[in-house]
């Protein structure tokens, strides 16, 4: 039983490493993220190739995340799009990163629909640049929100509210990027080579601007902004 | 020579007349049994025609087809006058187009006929299918060869349901009346003033005059005979129409061949749609997930390099060893940075080749290319059937193209998307409120952008319209058939 020795040791640590499952239908790829979700700590309770093995993963492990490649036979379509919707309703807590080739729109908003908390997407491109995806996928297990850049983008660039985003100031545009991909405020911060303080000042500027409720919880604080920028 | 000789020879000569003789008799017997085996067969024929089916069948048909002819060619004339007078303005076309289109009906209604009374199964040309809107519906209708060919078979049908009445309905007219005149006309001693036998049994001729009983009988025995010929007189008449209705009404030889080609068409759009999807899920499969791998593993490499250097930065001040793992680490980055490129440039290739979002349905693909567009771009999907995936990839691909051109050249606020489905035709209008102008020669993000998509367009015929007056608005309209 490896995976109790695990919890033992875990238990020593001040955080439990996470525990997660793969579902890619590539086997290089799946390998690869083994290896590097190994290496950087965590605990690989499955790694499969299609949405079934997935849901008996799942249902006998109940990880902590699951990261899934839409495309996934049988048909490469939707596959894992559809199995990771299912999954959230079954099991609650549960963080779901989805992982593709392509970002396309409908999936961003068939998967957003009711909640952000614990949901990520992510182009698999992301997985180069380690670190990011670390942290994009610790985020999403513990029930945050980490949405690629390219999703905002597409979001933003779609919003019919192009005139309000307009009263934004370039900085405070960066920050709303940011904030929908589902950053903390000191993740923002961090990337933008600011202080806290002027991350917390940009997005009140943003909130009130665009008259949204302030939300202390960071996925609520993406949903809204989604919201905002869908609607 | 002796006489037993003579005597032999004799028997010979004898015996070999004898089988000679037997021999021609019997032939003679199969000849002249045979001949009469086959007059018997013609007189029973003859005997047996006037009551069989098909010789029914064929006189309801010229009893029905002669007024239909009429009023079919009446109609379709007035009409097509009507157009063609009218032909100045608008209305006539529309006028022509719907004669056009009655013909069509009427043709296919003779066509029902001849099915059902001749057994003469004629094949369905292609439905008429109009492209949509009230101009296709009229492009449609006036170019519809099926329609105007139905039009010369109702003017050739005219003379031949005159014809028809002339010999087929005379011969049974003349028939009763002959068989009948001993009844009303033999007794009264009034001539038979109808139809051929005037001519045979007019009073200039044969009966001098004289209305006896040898003339009833003449008469009547005439009777017989146009009884029993009248059949065979319908029969030519409706061969003749037979034949007309088997060139005009079936799908002539160049409709049956644009349609085989068609059919060949359809098959190689959708072979090499397939292929290129085939394509696309091989390079997503193979060479996409590789790459991603590889690109991973470097930046492992590379977060592992700098830790390295981190760690080692304070320690060691080997001046050497650290230009050495500068190198190392330039090294890596540059290969990281380049796989990362890699990625990009072949996921674009890939969403060129075939968009995977396509696979799930052309709602979802357009949604995804409304959202990348830098002009705010609405988008309106209304579709009862699924087009043929070839179809949606070059709906799909007008789509990008025009979208990329709305976002270069038309400095728009504003564009929009409308996709929907008319009868067997799918309609795709983007429209954009920029500054207008636009002409398909110049337009496309790349020059051969838009031509080459008109290209495709044509290749199944479909229609791309630019109406982009100055100052705008642009609206691009393409019309493809649902099914390739």
């Amino acid at each position: 039983m490896s995976s109790t020795t695990d919890d033992q040791v875990t238990d020593l640590q001040v955080t439990a490493p996470l525990r997660v499952v793969i579902a890619e239908d590539s086997a290089v790829l799946r390998d690869g993220l083994v290896q590097l979700l190994v290496d950087r700590g965590f605990v690989i309770t499955g790694a499969v190739s299609d949405p079934e093995s997935l849901r008996r993963s799942v249902e006998r492990d109940r990880p902590d995340v699951a990261i899934v490649d839409i495309r996934m036979p049988p048909t490469f379509t939707d596959e894992g799009l559809r199995a990771a919707i299912d999954l959230r309703q079954q099991h609650e807590g549960l963080g779901i990163l989805l992982f593709s080739q392509y970002i396309e729109t409908r999936y961003a908003a068939e998967l957003l629909a009711e909640d952000a908390s614990g949901i990520g997407y992510l182009l698999k491109d992301r997985v180069a640049d380690v670190s990011d995806f670390v942290e994009a996928l610790v985020r999403v297990a513990s029930g945050g929100t980490a949405l690629d850049p390219e999703v905002i983008t597409q979001l933003m660039g779609a919003s019919r509210r192009t005139q309000s985003l307009s009263v934004l100031s370039a900085r405070e545009k960066e920050v709303l990027s940011l904030m929908a991909e589902g950053r903390s405020n000191a993740a923002i911060a961090a990337a933008l080579v600011i202080s806290d303080g002027a991350v917390e000042k940009h997005v009140a500027n943003i909130f009130t601007k665009f008259d949204l409720p302030v939300s202390q919880s960071d996925h609520r604080r993406v949903l809204a902004v989604l919201r905002f920028l869908d609607s | 020579m002796t006489p037993g000789q003579t005597e032999d020879m004799g028997e010979q000569v004898d015996g070999v007349g004898r089988r000679m003789r037997a021999l021609f008799k019997e032939m003679v017997t199969t000849v002249m049994d045979g001949r009469s085996d086959r007059a018997k067969e013609i007189v029973r024929l003859i005997e047996r025609e006037p009551f069989t089916r098909r010789t029914w069948s064929e006189f309801s048909f010229l009893t029905i087809g002669a007024p239909l002819a009429g009023i079919g060619l009446a109609c379709v004339t007035v009409a097509l006058f009507a157009g063609v007078a009218l032909a100045i303005t608008f209305f006539g076309l529309a006028v022509m187009a719907l004669s056009v289109r009655m013909a069509r009906g009427f043709g296919g209604f003779n066509r029902q006929l001849a099915r059902g009374l001749l057994d003469e199964h004629i094949e369905d040309p292609e439905p008429f299918v109009a492209r949509p809107g009230f101009l296709g519906w009229l492009q449609s209708a006036l170019r519809d060869r099926t329609g105007w060919r139905c039009m010369a078979y109702l003017a050739i049908k005219v003379p031949l349901a005159t014809l028809g009445i002339l010999v087929g309905f005379a011969a049974w007219w003349d028939a009763f009346f002959c068989l009948t005149y001993p009844v009303w006309g033999g007794a009264g001693g009034r001539a038979a003033v109808f139809g051929l036998p005037e001519v045979v049994f007019g009073p200039s001729f044969f009966s001098a005059g004289q209305y006896g009983f040898l003339h009833g009988l003449g008469v009547f025995c005439a009777g017989i005979v146009f009884f029993l010929a009248a059949p065979w007189a319908v029969r030519v008449v409706v061969y003749l129409d037979r034949r007309v209705m088997r060139v005009l009404l079936a799908p002539d030889a160049l409709s049956a061949r644009v349609r085989v080609l068609e059919r060949a068409r359809a098959q190689s759009v959708d072979s090499s749609a397939a292929t290129l999807r085939r394509i696309e899920r091989d390079l997503h499969d193979g060479t996409q997930a590789q790459l991603v791998a590889l690109a991973m593993r470097l930046g492992m490499a590379r977060e592992k390099l700098a830790a390295i250097g981190d760690a080692d930065g304070g320690v060691s001040g080997e001046h050497g060893g650290r230009t050495e793992l500068d190198h190392i680490r330039q090294l890596v980055d540059d290969a990281h940075r380049g796989a990362k490129e890699a990625i990009v440039e072949l996921r674009d290739l890939a969403r060129g080749i075939h968009p995977p979002a396509l696979d799930v349905g052309l709602e979802g693909a357009l949604s995804t290319l409304a959202a990348r567009s830098t002009v705010p771009t609405e988008l309106t999907v209304t579709l009862h059937d699924r087009p043929t995936p070839a179809i949606e990839a070059i709906a799909y691909f007008c789509v990008a193209e025009l979208l990329a051109n709305v976002a270069q050249h038309a400095h728009a606020s504003h564009a929009s998307i409308m996709c929907t489905d008319h009868g067997q035709w799918l309609r795709v209008v983007v429209r954009d409120d920029g500054t207008g102008g636009a002409e398909l020669s110049r337009m496309g993000s790349t020059s051969s952008g838009l031509v080459g998509l008109t290209d495709r367009v044509h290749a199944v015929d479909g229609r791309l319209d630019i109406a982009s007056p100055p100052r705008g608005p642009t609206v691009v309209t393409v019309d493809l058939p649902l099914h390739a």
